[in-house]
């Protein structure tokens, strides 16, 4: 019986890998820009969803389509119903890997996050260069990226083709938290 | 005995891996099960056709909204230009929140000014929780301002008005098709004749069908089970298509409703839908949306 307790601990270890810490962000923000000689269009979301494995890297966001708010309340409606549609597709999401990410390191690091984003049905791969900040166990991310509207089969009607830029800016800041699972 | 043990160990720490190792966006699916979701765009306009639908405006925005009837009188030869009469409502509608209508107008061709107040008291939800219809209420009001050649009848302020109480019950039912019953209750002022009833009850149904993500057909009728005796009514029907764009949105119908004040359509369209002059109207509204408040005020994104 003596014998058996190592063995019960060695396999509980391995049972678990060494650090298993998840970290999320409940309020993230995600904005997105477009600019044309005609209008500028800014939406922004904030209850953007995201989460991090400490010990794989491994990184994963989620958010309501129709969380994001515009300038416009109309623009809300029209994005909803005739751009997105999400009531087809409500979210949008992105499931990757931060190569290189070493959460020990105290302060900035930029590394590349790269995995497969998924909107309006369509799934895209992306690699986003990302700036983490790691004050005392606090995590933040942040990052610009550019993305095609027409990736994403989103379709423009002509009319409105000068207002809608084909290539819109995405911001984001997640700030996370301890996970309790 | 030890290695059984060994194998139960095994297996458990095995399962316990696997619940440890789970999907990273099934828990942020389970995060996100909290936020109600609330069914956006039952109807894009206030307006199926010719009736209100369960939608209201966003807080702060003002719809410019002029519709228009086109119709031919049953004379042969007739020499109008594009139509014989034209009927033109003018109305100007405001969110005071996301969920409170109201709105003023006054329609050319039968003197009608008339003032109404809509509330969204139920709103259907699309996340299998909470209500799976909505309820908006509808309180309108109107005005006959023309002169009346009977000196027999009761004209003063309080006979001159018509009231309209609707109970919108809609649900979008498909993203593609929603659909909308409207009991209603009409109180008309004017006694123009003793064996007519000044109270009415009806019943509307409204349904829309999106076609394009900028492109719907709607259609429109009301039943009304004591219409006025004196002179034969039918109950206004119509067919139309919706066009929305940035912040205009256009409305083409074919109805047989010249009035388009709720209480006079519904209890006091004339001719029934069909392609004779004068019967057949050709309806063309166009609302312009303008924001009184926006928001998203201080989020820039560094560049511009």
């Amino acid at each position: 019986m003596n014998k058996l307790i190592p063995i019960i601990f060695l396999f509980v270890f391995y049972g678990q890998p060494p650090m298993q810490e998840k970290i999320i962000a409940r309020q993230g923000r995600v904005a997105f820009f477009s600019y044309t000689a005609v209008e500028n269009i800014k939406a922004e979301n904030n209850q953007v969803l995201s989460i991090i494995d400490l010990s794989t890297h491994e990184i994963a966001v989620s958010m309501l389509m129709n969380a994001f708010v515009f300038e416009k309340a109309l623009m809300r409606e029209h994005f909803n119903e005739s751009y997105v549609e999400s009531d087809i597709y409500p979210k949008a999401t992105f499931e990757g890997k931060i190569i290189d990410f070493d959460p020990t390191i105290e302060g900035d690091q930029t590394r590349m996050v790269r995995g497969t984003f998924s909107m309006h049905g369509v799934t895209k791969e992306l690699e986003i260069k990302t700036k983490i900040e790691n004050l005392g166990g606090k995590y933040t991310l942040s990052g610009t990226f550019e993305a095609y509207v027409k990736d994403y089969n989103i379709k423009i009607p002509p009319l409105l083709a000068g207002n809608i830029a084909k290539t819109i800016s995405v911001d984001f800041r997640f700030e996370y938290e301890p996970y309790e699972g | 005995m030890k290695a059984r043990a060994t194998i139960l160990l095994l297996v458990l720490t095995g399962m316990s891996h696997t619940v440890v190792s789970q999907n990273l966006l099934d828990i942020l699916e389970d995060e996100q099960q909290d936020i109600p979701q609330y069914t956006q765009a039952t109807f894009k306009f206030s307006r199926i056709a010719f009736g209100h639908s369960i939608e209201t405006r966003k807080k702060g925005l003002l719809d410019i909204f002029v519709a228009n009837r086109f119709w031919n009188t049953p004379e042969e030869r007739t020499q109008s230009f594009a139509a014989d009469r034209l009927s033109t409502r003018i109305a100007l509608e405001y969110g005071i929140s996301d969920k409170f209508l109201v709105g003023v107008g006054g329609t050319t061709f039968d003197g009608l000014f008339d003032g109404f107040v809509k509330y969204k008291l139920v709103q259907q939800r699309s996340d299998q929780k909470g209500s799976p219809i909505s309820i908006t209420l509808l309180q309108s009001t109107s005005y006959f301002s023309e002169a009346l050649a009977s000196p027999n009848i009761e004209d003063d302020f309080s006979h001159r008005l018509s009231f309209t109480s609707q109970m919108l019950i809609g649900k979008k039912i498909t993203p593609n098709f929603s659909l909308q019953i409207v009991p209603t209750f009409v109180h008309r002022g004017l006694v123009l004749s003793s064996e007519d009833p000044q109270n009415h009850f009806a019943i509307g149904f409204g349904g829309r069908y999106k076609l394009g993500n900028h492109v719907s057909v709607v259609s429109e009728y009301y039943y009304t089970a004591n219409p006025i005796k004196s002179f034969d009514t039918y109950g206004p029907f119509a067919l139309g298509v919706n066009w929305e764009i940035g912040d205009v949105m256009l409305q083409f119908m074919l109805t047989n409703a010249v009035r388009m004040v709720e209480d006079a359509y519904i209890t006091r369209t004339r001719h029934n839908f069909n392609f004779r002059n004068p019967n057949l109207n050709f309806g063309f509204n166009m609302t312009y949306v303008i924001h009184f408040k926006r928001k998203l005020k201080n989020v820039t994104d560094g560049k511009h």
